[in-house]
């Protein structure tokens, strides 16, 4: 009776060990078949995936980037008031005119209304968190107003877009005024 | 067509200055330079790091009191990584505290078209009111890698938080687990998306497309192992400075410059 008993038991066990032998085989292929090769290579992630982010395309540039084709504009640019603000915010991204050194498709030039529209979204003096010391703002249709012209005028008809100051100046200097126009 | 290639060798400048003046006629298609070319190098030191990791310790600045809250930073990111319509990996927000203390924030289209309107319809005058942009706080203990239950989003030696598209299962624990509510589940791929402060700009030695557009300088990115940095010199100087949510305990590497109390 006993010794029956004991067999029994011995048996189960067997199967059990096969039974978890066979779920760590198992296990172990599926591992090696569902995980990536470099899963675990510097933590618990996949660590390729270091290369495929490296690998993300670069669309925007820089401002300087743009010198080696529009020179002249460029050259302007950066002598003046706005050189801090990016070509590419008022233009689109590079990547949309130039890929692989091809000339792709065409960046958009505002034209009229939309320039002065443009030109609100950082000089619109009705919003009223702007701090001053980084940016002089103008009320519209004060400015034009106080210019004493009519008030259909947009920002580009006075201020070079890509220098606001470049023909003022020259006015200036042109006149001999000192003070504001 | 091999004449071509050896004057583009020889003055390329030169030569592309020719083509554009017309005096090279239809062979525009194969001397634009190829991407990105000869730009100076704007994070110093970071075109020698050549393993895997870098050695540096990034850290991001937003300074408050220089925003104008144009949303440059917003279309700079969008154009970046044509991230989909209505979900923002930045933005900037407008508080406005009024006299009685109560705040008001609002955020239209993210910032991604500028605040054209002033907002109106307040019960009293303002007392206080700013733009705070945000992004991915790069925590020094991110929750949502925590959370992540397939190794998708992790933390590289060098502290910036990545999300690995194919292996993430579009859960969303991570979205619920951030402070900061930076993530997003692309309606494109159908996995976590979030800021990655440009991971392959900066490895490139370029910085993160936010900060390069931005007009007033608000935006800052360095390497606080680099004692010249400006982020490691305004972190080291008297100056206001706080991280967003710190009893959150995510020990976020973006610091602001003068950051309101109110600011959540
Ligand atoms: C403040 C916004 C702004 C910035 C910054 C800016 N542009 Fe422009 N750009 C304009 C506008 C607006 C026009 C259209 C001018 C017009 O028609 O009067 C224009 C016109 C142009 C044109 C002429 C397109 C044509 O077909 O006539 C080129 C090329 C150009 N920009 C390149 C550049 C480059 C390169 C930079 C950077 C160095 C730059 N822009 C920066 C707003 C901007
Ligand atoms: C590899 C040379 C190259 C570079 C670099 C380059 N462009 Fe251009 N771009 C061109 C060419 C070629 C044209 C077409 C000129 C024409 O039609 O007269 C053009 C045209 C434009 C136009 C007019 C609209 C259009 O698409 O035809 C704008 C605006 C413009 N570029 C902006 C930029 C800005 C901003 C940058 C810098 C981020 C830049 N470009 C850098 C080659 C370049
Ligand atoms: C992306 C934001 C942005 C846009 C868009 C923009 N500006 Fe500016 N502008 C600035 C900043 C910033 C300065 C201040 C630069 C500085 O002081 O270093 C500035 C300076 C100026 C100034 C000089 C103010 C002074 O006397 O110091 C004028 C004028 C001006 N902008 C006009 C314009 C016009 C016109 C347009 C539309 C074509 C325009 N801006 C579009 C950001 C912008
Ligand atoms: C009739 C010509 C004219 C038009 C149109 C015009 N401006 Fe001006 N703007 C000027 C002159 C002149 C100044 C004075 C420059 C100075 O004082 O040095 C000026 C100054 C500015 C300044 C600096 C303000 C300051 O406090 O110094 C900004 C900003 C500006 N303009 C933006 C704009 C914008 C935006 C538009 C389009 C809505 C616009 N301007 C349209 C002529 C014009």
């Amino acid at each position: 009776m006993h010794n029956q008993s004991r067999s029994k038991y011995n048996s189960h066990l067997i199967k059990l060990i096969v039974a978890l032998i066979v779920a760590g085989g198992l296990g172990y292929f599926a591992r090696q078949v569902f995980m990536p090769a470099s899963m675990g290579t510097y933590g618990h992630y996949r660590g390729d995936d270091i290369v495929d982010q490296l690998n993300v395309p670069i669309r925007l540039q820089t401002n300087e980037s743009c010198f080696q084709c529009h020179r002249p504009i460029r050259q302007i640019h950066k002598e003046g008031i706005h050189n801090s603000v990016s070509c590419e915010i008022c233009h689109g991204p590079f990547g949309d005119h130039i890929q692989d050194g091809k000339k792709v498709g065409v960046l958009p030039v505002k034209k009229g209304k939309e320039i002065t529209q443009l030109c609100l979204r950082c000089h619109n003096k009705v919003i009223q968190a702007r701090p001053r010391k980084s940016i002089k703002m103008i009320g519209l249709p004060e400015h034009l107003e106080q210019k004493g012209v009519r008030v259909d005028h947009t920002c580009d008809q006075c201020h070079m877009v890509h220098d606001p100051l470049l023909w003022i100046n020259q006015a200036k200097r042109m006149m001999g005024i000192k003070e504001a126009i | 067509m091999i004449d071509i290639k050896k004057e583009i060798e020889r003055d390329r400048r030169a030569f592309i200055k020719k083509v554009l003046g017309g005096s090279i006629a239809g062979s525009l298609l194969l001397v634009l330079p190829a991407g990105a070319v000869d730009i100076a190098e704007q994070i110093p030191g970071m075109r020698e790091e050549k393993a895997v990791f870098t050695a540096k310790r990034f850290a991001f600045v937003v300074d408050i009191t220089a925003c104008i809250g144009c949303g440059s930073c917003c279309v700079a990111d969008k154009a970046e990584y044509n991230v989909p319509d209505g979900h923002y990996r930045t933005w900037v927000e407008r508080y406005i505290i009024d006299d009685h203390d109560n705040v008001f924030v609002d955020c239209p289209d993210g910032g991604l078209h500028g605040y054209i309107r002033a907002r109106e319809g307040l019960p009293h005058p303002t007392r206080d009111t700013f733009f705070v942009p945000k992004l991915c706080n790069m925590c020094e203990k991110p929750s949502c890698v925590q959370v992540c239950p397939v190794g998708a989003t992790y933390q590289t030696k060098d502290g910036f938080v990545l999300v690995d598209k194919t292996r993430c299962v579009g859960c969303s624990y991570c979205i619920q687990a951030c402070p900061y509510s930076v993530r997003f589940i692309s309606p494109a791929t159908h996995t976590a998306e979030k800021c990655t402060w440009c991971y392959h700009r900066v490895r490139k030695g370029l910085l993160p497309a936010c900060v390069e557009v931005c007009p007033v300088h608000a935006r800052k990115f360095g390497d606080l192992n680099d004692k010249n940095s400006e982020v490691y010199k305004i972190l080291h100087e008297p100056h206001v400075i706080s991280v967003l949510k710190p009893d959150m305990g995510n020990k976020p590497a973006l610091h602001y410059v003068g950051l309101r109390r109110e600011v959540v």
